[in-house]
């Protein structure tokens, strides 16, 4: 009996979900419906679904073939490839790591809203009275509830990065939560993490599912569907929105942090991974698309409700200042009105001029957010106008949670299962790691924290990302060759991959990644400094501000650690090697002699 | 003598009317979201009337006293306050913001309005604060979550000790058991012939 035999999932349906429990996270609900707004609406689904076919399937399917092969973690699995390459698996490994450390902090928030989601009142919906109890907090009246609740009482932020405060408890208590559940869902490996994936995986559909048609139901949500789907073709002329669309699908499936080879790793070796590969990322691909018509469904909502309230707060500026009776403004004649009073009393009107005639659906709908703004901000908003709040606040903070708690998983086994390979795991490696990603973690509850976090989730796990699948994809193609890589997974599947996937993989997906490379690298260089969004007290808005010289320092930092471990190990076992050779060569030396 | 009464009327009224004049200090202005008629007038004026009383204690203000004047299509007009010891002299604004603000919920109530629907000028409403729970809710429910998260890891912890303990009694028995077999398979030790095995080469997902 085999005692080290390696753990393997239940059932194939198991692998499935879990792949798709970790494809399926965030950036699908708030990045997609942001991209597919800004490059044209409906037109974007086009080079979406071309990037998907020529990078995503063929790179997805790539890693679920190594990993199956190998059945070893990152680091294990591209040694065994080329030793001399089996630095790619360590930065997998230090960029996995890097993901670790703060996307715990996104549940921390989520838990903040759903546990602050039931109460009479959801404290987004209004602004905190001041001390004399005569008006709201002056921060809240300048920004909004909803900015409030998340930059001062969920963050407490300061006005920049280099103002240090103390830890918010109550963050960092919901951080404590998310780390322990993370722990309970990996402490047992393969056999926990694919009990909970069922539930990660599926939930998730079903709250979106009820969230479209409550959406569907909501006055106004037709009006952002249709800004939405309508197609500005001339956006794929702009290369931004290739770009765009191949970085989307490229991040969104999860490539290169080491998820998919740890998770296939533990397959059976006959396991027919082809057609999981394309229905995993089609899977993918639907999701997000299903998400970004809930998303633009609330979006029409939200813009319909602040363009009837800018009406109406116009409608009652008008009658107090020309003191007209009660109903002879209504909703649908106010511009006439405005028309009409601009004409007979120019002078009264100019003094209100300022805060009329601004009120403009389009603009409304144009506003596009992206990231946590989209789902903390603009999303909870939406919520409170919602009847039944509390209700729709808890089902949506949940599924946020499920989405992020799903991605971690995978993040997590990453870094584990490499770790478990060296045979230096002890029973409690999982808790160790979860345990020092905890404590390293706290200091995104800090009053700088956010300003942190977003240093980690632009540049931590972006250019090293790129890199590493660069490199994974030439040391498949040409170091180890494509033929040996054809006859493994003949091997496994039984029969041979078909041309298209091998044009994909010796041609067009590293030259599709060396574009995503250099492209990046010269929007970086000319970028200009680095900045980020500073919360301003006194304004109460978000101020671009460029990052002190500690920053930028940090920032190179990231990025150069995990790159440099490609060429570090190389080089490291390239010195090691030739150190055996010389001692192989002494001894070849002696036999002859003594021969 | 009616002349003079009539006089002095006028002079009355003319020095309401001034002293009724937006630019005075000692006036209010106030506007309302309402269907208003000389009846509700005669409340808001009594209301006012009774907030005055409260204020000023000892003093009887009548409806009378309670001075309404330039009236627009919109509901909104100003309004002044005579002492009802001398109906010459005005009470100043400081005294009768004061009643107001004291008064406030009572003379929204007689109208079944609020704050943000009955506004009287620079007078800013008192709110009231929102309930402040001793515990916050957002503790317990975290609360509740933190202890069956930790319940279940406890619990996976001692279930995966205990299977340990369990689990060297089995190895032995199945290694007895395995000898067995392989004692007897020795006696029937051979060639295994390929050509008749069924490869089952790779599941289906």
């Amino acid at each position: 009996m085999e005692k080290d035999a390696r753990p393997n999932w239940d059932s194939p349906m198991q692998f499935v979900l879990a792949c798709v429990s970790y494809a399926v996270g965030l950036g699908n609900v708030w990045r997609f419906p942001y991209l597919c707004q800004m490059h044209g609406g409906g037109g974007f689904l086009i080079p979406y679904f071309i990037m998907l076919l020529v990078e995503g399937v063929p790179l997805f399917y790539m890693e679920l073939a190594i990993g199956q092969k190998m059945r070893l973690g990152s680091i294990g699995a591209w040694t065994a490839i080329s030793p001399y390459l089996g630095g790619v698996g360590l930065a997998s490994v230090v960029t996995s790591l890097y993901l670790c450390l703060y996307y715990n902090i996104i549940n921390a928030w989520s838990f903040w809203y759903l546990f602050h989601s039931f109460q009479s009142v959801l404290p987004w919906a209004v602004c905190p009275i001041n001390a004399n109890r005569t008006a709201p907090i002056e921060e809240c009246e300048r920004a909004s509830p909803t900015q409030y609740f998340f930059y001062r009482e969920t963050l407490n932020i300061s006005s920049t990065i280099e103002e240090n405060g103390g830890i918010h408890t109550g963050q960092a208590l919901c951080f404590l939560l998310t780390w322990v559940i993370t722990y309970l869902c990996v402490v047992r490996g393969v056999q926990s993490t694919g009990k909970v994936v069922y539930f990660t995986a599926t939930f998730p559909y079903v709250v979106l599912f009820i969230y479209l048609i409550r959406g569907f139901t909501l006055h106004g949500a037709v009006n952002g569907v249709k800004y939405m789907f309508t197609p500005k073709m001339n956006q794929l002329a702009n290369p931004t929105t290739w770009i765009n669309a191949a970085t989307q699908i490229f991040f969104s499936l999860g490539l290169g942090f080491g998820s998919l080879i740890a998770f296939s790793s533990y397959n059976q070796y006959n396991n027919n991974f082809e057609r999981q590969a394309i229905t995993v990322s089609l899977i993918n691909s639907g999701t997000s698309i299903f998400a970004s018509i809930v998303t633009f469904a609330i979006y029409g909502f939200k813009a319909t409700i602040n363009y009837e309230n800018c009406l109406e707060r116009t409608r009652i500026l008008l009658l107090n200042t020309f003191n007209l009776a009660e109903d002879t403004i209504n909703m649908d004649n106010v511009f006439e009105w405005i028309e009409k009073l601009n004409a007979t009393y120019a002078e009264q009107f100019n003094e209100i001029a300022n805060d009329t005639g601004n009120c403009d659906l389009e603009k409304e709908l144009a506003t596009a957010v992206e990231g946590p703004g989209l789902a903390f901000i603009v999303y909870s908003e939406a919520i409170t106008n919602m009847p039944l709040s509390q209700l729709w606040s808890v089902l949506y903070f949940v599924m946020l949670l499920l989405l992020g708690v799903g991605s971690m998983l995978g993040n997590i086994t990453a870094i584990i299962t490499p770790l478990q390979d060296f045979k230096a795991a002890s029973l409690f490696l999982a808790g160790l790691v979860c345990l020092f990603c905890l404590l390293l973690g706290l200091g995104f509850t800090t009053t700088s924290g956010n300003y942190w976090f977003t240093i980690f989730n632009d540049y931590g796990a972006t250019f090293s990302l790129l890199f590493i699948v660069l490199i994974e994809v030439i040391t498949v193609s040409y170091i180890y060759g494509i033929k040996r890589f054809e006859k493994d997974i003949e091997d496994m599947l039984g029969h041979r991959p078909n041309w298209y996937w091998k044009i994909m993989w010796v041609a067009i997906s590293p030259l599709l990644l060396i574009v995503l490379f250099v492209f990046y690298i010269v929007n970086y260089i000319m970028g200009g400094t680095p900045t980020y969004q500073a919360w301003d007290k006194e304004e109460g808005k978000s101020v671009l501000t460029e990052y002190p010289v500690f920053g930028q320092v940090f920032i190179a930092l990231l990025l150069v650690s995990s790159v440099s471990c490609v060429p570090l190990t190389a080089l490291y076992v390239f010195c090691r090697k030739r150190k055996h050779g010389k001692a192989h060569k002494q001894q070849h030396a002696l036999n002859a002699v003594s021969a | 003598m009616l002349d003079k009464i009539l006089f002095l009327l006028c002079l009355a009224s003319a020095l309401a009317d001034e002293r009724c004049m937006p630019a005075g200090r000692d006036l209010m202005l106030l506007m309302l979201q309402y269907v208003w008629n000389e009846n509700e007038m005669f409340l808001f004026r009594a209301s006012l009337a009774f907030a005055m009383r409260n204020h000023m204690n000892g003093q009887q203000f009548e409806v009378s006293n309670i001075i309404v004047c330039n009236e627009t299509m919109r509901v909104s007009f100003w309004f002044i306050v005579t002492s009802p010891l001398d109906t010459s002299q005005l009470i100043d604004q400081e005294n009768v913001e004061a009643a107001i603000r004291q008064s406030r919920n009572r003379i929204n109530s007689a109208f079944l309005l609020t704050d943000k629907t009955l506004e009287f000028v620079d007078i800013l409403p008192t709110l009231a604060t929102l309930y402040t729970h001793p515990t916050p809710p957002w503790l317990i429910v975290f609360g509740v979550v933190m202890g069956a998260v930790s319940a279940g890891i406890i619990i996976m912890l001692v279930s995966s000790v205990v299977q340990k303990k369990r689990k060297p009694q089995d190895e032995d028995d199945d290694e007895e058991t395995r000898v067995k077999t392989v004692e007897n398979g020795d006696a029937h030790d051979g060639i295994h012939n390929m050509s008749f095995s069924e490869d089952e080469r790779f599941t289906k997902m």
